[in-house]
């Protein structure tokens, strides 16, 4: 038996105007290890909401199974879950304080006689301080700030004591800043209560720094599912490759594969060398994914490859170069520290490739 | 300059301020031999609250208001959430409303009488329940007394109600009711915790319009009311057309718009204290 959740090629189908409607989720199969943080990452209408939807009850799955801690629960409806949902539009209950919000899950007829009132009371108060809210307990919701709001809706989430907490985009509605305070207090939320965190978002900065472990979605079907590393460093499509971080992907074709490496020859002919081995046929198509960060800039004839600089952009932190491969090869972008002596548009440049980070994705 | 405010200003003072003076001016004096004097009296006023029928026809008056506004409510509240929750179609949805609405584009005077024809003693509910052998002789009761004016007033004033609530219901968010399941809500706990509450305001609101609209109603005492069914309005129509006392009529008058004002700013203030903000 396996703890945790356990999704077995699922599916859901809505039917649609046509007659044969649309599969927005799959055939999703995903174990989660209970007390991890797993996000589904993709972009709108990648499935992963509806994948979701159908793990806290809302969605009945057209076929597959759901199991939590190997016990079906596909058709467990969604009041008997005790898996509490956070929302992107909050959902706290304008009738009702703060308090009374945060209290609502200890109130239901089927927690009846489980809390006391003066229990409700004290646990409300606990769940408020642990979201640093604890002087806004008399409030109606419209009085909160967004992120106030997001808080509210946590503590009532929580408060319960679920072992998995289901997160649907849930700092979307929030400025950049925001949600850059709420990642660390989710993170910090997440190691102090030891529960399954199941989060959806289109972010995958978010993504990267807040998870244990990435389903990146796309068309119904999970992509790739690993851990952030994992899905940075080593894409195993062109999609992931291309939807995380700022990858490149250069068409280039086998030239050697063996157990010291990989190297591959790409359309103007220059040679690439990768640590990495992987099993390739000499001669096969795959895609080179160049990260601008794994790249530098040299004098010609001091890198691999070869090019023009055809942009520059000051970014602050580094500066962003735009390089027009020799022969029509294809595009790249490297990041270069400020500090370093500019090279000027149309200027030829080298580049030199980390051999440990670039990769190959398979397939033409 | 200001030309664009004539209009607007010319409307209120013809149709407004000239009325309520003329109506005040009428309630100081009285008459003599069924013609107007001129007068600063107050004698009219009290004559409202200290002369038979009047104080008892306006209370009269509104019970029936209050009671069509309730049953109003009581039937619209389901209907308006229906359409609001439990309509997926937008279409279907859009018909129901239409099938809400449709009856306005019939006449007022249309609607009371189809309900003579229906509850009359050789209606089609007596037709009905003589067929079926549940009774031998017509019953007399459905028609003709307060019941019917209530039952009347209620079928023509619901819609008003059913469009307010919607209009409040159909502001809730699905991801409310889908939080409170989330927690372990079930069906009647959502009702009675989240959806009933934040309802409250289209009720009120609906409620005033049903209680104003059937409060001064005159139609269907005289089509389906019985001969004590008679309601404040046309105990006015009378004094002004019959008895051509307009001094009383317009005291009578002045002092339902009183009471009406002090329901509107009593209901808008229990309104605005169980509004939330969605």
């Amino acid at each position: 038996m396996t703890t945790g959740i356990e999704l077995r090629d699922l599916r859901k189908r809505y039917e649609g105007h046509g007659s044969a409607g649309s599969w927005a989720v799959d055939g999703v199969d995903m174990q989660i290890g209970r007390g991890q943080f797993v996000t589904l990452l993709g972009p709108s209408g990648c499935g992963k909401t509806t994948t979701l939807r159908m793990i806290a009850g809302f969605e009945v799955p057209t076929s597959g199974q759901i199991l939590r801690d190997g016990v079906d629960i596909t058709d467990q409806p969604v009041t008997d879950r005790e898996m509490r949902m956070v929302f992107q539009d909050f959902a706290l209950f304008p009738n009702m304080t703060v308090a009374e919000n945060v209290a609502f899950g200890l109130k239901t007829r089927r927690m009846k006689g489980r809390f006391g009132a003066a229990e409700v009371r004290r646990r409300v108060g606990e769940y408020l301080d642990l979201v640093h809210l604890g002087t806004h307990a008399d409030k109606r919701p419209h009085q909160l700030s967004g992120g106030q709001k997001q808080r509210v809706s946590l503590a009532r989430a929580l408060i319960t004591d679920p072992d998995v907490v289901l997160f649907d985009e849930p700092l979307g509605s929030l400025d950049a800043h925001l949600r850059k305070v709420m990642q660390i207090e989710l993170i910090r939320l997440h190691r102090e209560l030891n529960k399954t965190f199941i989060y959806v978002t289109h972010d995958q900065d978010e993504a990267m720094a807040m998870s244990d472990a990435i389903a990146v979605m796309n068309g119904g079907k999970v992509q790739q599912f690993g851990t952030p590393r994992e899905i940075y460093d080593r894409p195993t499509s062109r999609y992931v490759a291309g939807f995380i971080g700022h990858a490149h992907i250069v068409e280039a074709t086998v030239a050697e594969s063996g157990a010291s490496g990989l190297s591959v020859r790409l359309g103007n002919g220059e040679v690439v060398r990768l640590d990495a081995p992987a099993d390739l046929q000499r001669g096969e198509a795959v895609g080179l994914m160049l990260r601008a960060e794994d790249l530098s800039l040299a004098k010609p004839g001091e890198g691999e490859l070869h090019g023009q600089v055809s942009d520059s952009l000051y970014r602050g932190e580094y500066v962003e170069y735009v390089v027009d491969l020799k022969g029509g090869a294809g595009t790249v972008h490297v990041h270069e520290p400020t500090h370093a002596a500019p090279f000027a548009h149309g200027a030829d440049v080298a580049l030199k490739v980390n051999p440990a980070k670039a990769h190959v994705v398979g397939g033409a | 300059m200001l030309l664009w405010l004539l209009p607007p200003v010319a409307w209120f003072s013809v149709f407004i301020l000239v009325p309520y003076a003329m109506l005040f001016w009428y309630s100081l004096g009285h008459t003599e031999d069924m013609h107007f004097v001129p007068g600063f009296s107050l004698a009219n006023f009290a004559r409202v609250f200290t002369d038979e029928p009047y104080l008892g026809v306006i209370l009269k008056s509104a019970r029936i208001g209050l009671t069509t506004a309730i049953l109003s409510a009581i039937v619209a509240w389901p209907l308006a959430f229906v359409i609001a929750f439990h309509t997926r179609s937008a279409s279907v949805k859009f018909a129901l409303y239409l099938l809400v609405i449709v009856p306005w584009w019939a006449s007022y005077l249309v609607k009371a009488y189809a309900w003579k024809t229906i509850l009359g003693t050789n209606g089609i509910l007596n037709a009905t329940l003589q067929g079926l052998g549940f009774t031998d002789e017509p019953v007399r009761l459905f028609l003709y007394n307060e019941f019917s004016v209530v039952l009347t007033l209620t079928y023509i004033f619901t819609p008003f109600a059913v469009l307010s609530i919607y209009a409040q219901l159909e502001r809730i968010p699905t991801s409310l009711i889908e939080a409170a399941k989330n927690l372990g809500a079930g069906g009647w706990e959502i009702f009675w915790r989240i959806v009933l509450p934040i309802s409250v305001p289209g009720i009120i609101a609906g409620g005033i319009i049903t209680f104003s609209l059937a409060f001064g109603d005159f139609v269907a005492p005289v089509l389906v009311g019985g001969s004590d069914s008679v309601m404040i309005s046309n105990i006015v129509i009378n004094l002004l057309g019959v008895a051509f006392d307009w001094p009383m009529a317009a005291a009578i008058g002045l002092v339902i718009i009183t009471l009406g004002l002090g329901l509107i700013s009593l209901t808008g203030w229990l309104e605005e204290k169980t509004k939330v903000r969605l």
